[in-house]
């Protein structure tokens, strides 16, 4: 099962990464981060990460900060 | 398991990037320091931030690095060249500068810099407007765009044009490569990596003055939502700021 | 070399700059000291060294931030207007405690002015023309040797204090041949190794700012820096003083101006009036110890300036209300005449001594 993960103090709520993630596996998450908004967060119920790597490309801030395949 | 994706080596532990959420600022120093490690060039690295956003560069990038006066970059980057070669010793000089910095007020020195073919690259953050003053009018402001100080849009009449930096700059006889990129999506991200790592390794191929416009999103001032500001580079802006090679010195030989 | 030779102002320091290790000169002509970039030009070229004809006096003070930030020996020369250009990058490297040599041959202005000698320029170089609480060093040579000793002495208290020193000198020295000595740099080498920019191998990356958004941070850094200036007032004082020991009444002169100051000592000395002459070598720091230690005992300070009295603020200070203090001056161009001198001082003489003369 491959996953990234997110650092919820790098996080600026841009959701650049929504957009991007071809299975749609990262939503805005209940938890408020720095800039008074909600955050990202990844959900993957049925594996289908495929570790594309695109989110972490597309994050200006770094927040996704590693992506692991399997 | 398997890591496929780190934070650079080049970029700073623990640092934070300060840009506005969504601003491309970010995406620009992380594929510099991609490539920075890629090229294994980090600890021969100086970089050159100047005044503008561009300036928090140093906080970021874990090279050595030297702030300049507002537009002054290439100059103070000929100096750490120059001098470091009276001393026998080569190293790789960047700039990271924004439009307003490269194309208007520092233009002079960029433009001789070229012209001079001084062994440095350059990476220009082109976002059509002063992004940290508050989105004032800039040289790469589009016509019709509305700033601070093109309240009703920028029109020639009474503005004048923009400037096309990268057209112009393949235009002197120094400069060994000239592109303008974007990173409105991964199809462009990848390229303007790619762009942005043979402009670096030009320079360690003594080719002369290499160049990298990079055409970036400004959410906070364009007032747009980070992925519609993405949406306007790829529409619009890049009708009228075309996306693509301007001079490759090997290419045309 | 050693031997002595007939050597014009701008030339000497151009060898003596090149015999003290300097590595780069960026530049751009400016009468009256272009000789400087065409000797070096040349010179630099030869040994391999960095040489830049900048596009502009602000791209070469910027070449120059950037070539000190390396560790090399660095130098530019322009004169009075075009040294207005520099005042925004001298107050960078100021904050960046950047070791530069910027050689003024001052010309006469305001705004363009002309090409005369002039000593318009002592309050833009020892205040400070850019924004901002910074000193500059600034030296006064006075004859084409002071010119190659006080080169050395630039480059020298540029690296030990890691400030930019200017070399203060006007037109006619600049442009005056005399015999002198390209004699050895008698100052050691100052390790810089702590500082510069060489790419972070094995040491972590190193930053050379001015940009400080922390307003905690920026208040230490400046204090810092104004330590480094205490430091300097108490260690680096220098002065001539001439006849001065019994001297009742002394010229405060500096540069050129002091040469003919001199043969004023000697006439007036030859009337039985006990006249000296005190010439601040380093216009900062100013010689205030010595000259406050002067004002005790002689009665009247005469000052002296090509310029509308701007060393004459600093005399005021230091001698305050210990001894009379006149002035005299002219702004532009044709030195000050002995005989001008003679009569401007015979003046001043009769306002304050009308029973001795």
């Amino acid at each position: 099962m491959s996953f990234i993960e997110i650092d919820n103090n790098k996080c600026k709520s841009c959701y650049l990464c929504i957009d991007v993630c071809p299975f749609k596996l990262i939503k805005k998450s209940e938890t408020i981060g720095k800039t008074g908004q909600n955050i990202v967060e990844f959900k993957d119920e049925n594996s289908k990460c495929s570790a594309c790597k695109m989110c972490a490309m597309m994050c200006p801030d770094i927040a996704i900060t590693k992506v692991w395949k399997t | 398991m398997q890591q496929v994706y780190s934070t650079p080596k080049s970029i700073k532990k623990d640092s934070t990037f300060t840009f506005c959420a969504g601003c491309d600022h970010g995406l620009a120093i992380k594929l510099v320091a991609e490539v920075l490690d890629e090229l294994n060039l980090r600890e021969n690295t100086i970089a050159v931030a100047s005044s503008g956003c561009s300036v928090f560069l140093y906080d970021f990038l874990d090279v050595d690095c030297i702030e300049s006066p507002h537009g002054r970059a290439c100059a103070v980057a000929t100096g750490i060249k120059r001098a470091h070669r009276a001393l026998n010793e080569e190293k790789f000089v960047f700039t990271y500068q924004g439009d307003g910095d490269f194309a208007s007020i520092g233009l002079s020195e960029s433009l001789h810099s070229a012209l001079r073919g001084e062994n440095i690259s350059v990476i220009c953050i082109n976002n059509t407007n002063y992004g940290m003053t508050g989105g004032q009018m800039g040289p790469t402001t589009v016509l019709g765009q509305h700033t601070t100080t093109s309240p009703n849009g920028r029109n020639v009449k009474y503005h004048g044009y923009p400037i096309k930096t990268a057209e112009q700059i393949a235009l002197c006889d120094g400069t060994c490569f000239s592109a303008r990129v974007a990173l409105c999506d991964i199809k462009n991200i990848i390229n303007a990596k790619e762009q942005i790592k043979k402009c670096f390794e030009y320079q360690k191929q003594n080719l002369g003055f290499s160049f990298v416009e990079i055409l970036s999103s400004c959410p906070t001032n364009w007032k747009l939502s980070p992925s519609d500001s993405h949406k306007k580079i790829k529409e619009e802006l890049s009708e009228i700021y075309p996306l693509k090679v301007f001079k490759d010195i090997k290419e045309n030989d | 070399m050693n031997q002595k030779e007939l050597l014009k102002g701008n030339i000497a320091i151009a060898k003596a700059a090149i015999n003290c290790g300097c590595k780069c000169y960026f530049g751009y002509p400016i009468t009256p000291q272009t000789e400087i970039g065409e000797y070096l030009s040349n010179e630099m070229e030869k040994r391999n060294l960095a040489y830049v004809c900048a596009e502009s006096e602000i791209a070469a003070i910027n070449m120059c931030i950037g070539a000190s930030s390396s560790g090399a020996k660095t130098m530019t020369s322009s004169s009075s207007c075009a040294v207005s250009l520099m005042q925004e990058a001298i107050s960078y490297a100021c904050s960046d405690e950047l070791p530069i040599v910027i050689v003024n041959v001052m010309r006469a202005g305001p705004g363009q002015g002309y090409i005369y000698p002039s000593q318009g320029d002592y309050d833009q170089s020892t205040i400070g023309g850019g924004n901002g609480d910074y000193r500059i060093i600034c030296l006064s040579p006075s004859t084409v040797q002071e010119c190659i000793d006080m080169t050395y002495k630039a480059f020298y208290l540029a690296q030990k204090y890691k400030n930019p020193t200017i070399l203060l000198l006007d037109g006619l020295l600049g442009q005056m041949a005399e015999p002198a000595i390209i004699n050895d740099n008698p100052y050691e080498e100052i390790d810089n190794s702590s500082w510069v920019l060489k790419g972070a191998k094995n040491r972590p990356s190193r930053q050379i700012n001015s940009l400080e958004p922390n307003q905690t941070k920026l208040n230490s850094h400046i204090f810092k820096m104004f330590e480094k200036y205490k430091q300097l007032e108490e260690n680096e004082q220098d002065y001539e003083d001439f006849m001065c020991d019994d001297a009742d009444i002394i010229i405060c002169a500096f540069g050129s101006l002091a040469r003919c100051a001199k043969d004023l000592c000697s006439y007036y000395r030859q009337k039985g009036i006990k006249m000296g002459l005190f010439r601040p070598k380093t216009l900062y720091p100013f010689p205030n110890k010595k000259l406050e230690e002067l004002s005790l005992r002689a009665k009247l300070f005469i000052d002296i300036e090509m310029n509308m009295g701007q060393m004459l603020r600093d005399v005021r200070l230091t001698i305050s209300h210990n001894a009379k203090i006149s002035f005299i001056g002219k702004p532009v161009g044709d030195w000050l005449k002995k005989e001008e001198l003679i009569d401007a001082i015979d003046k001043i003489l009769k306002e304050n001594y009308a029973t001795s003369l």
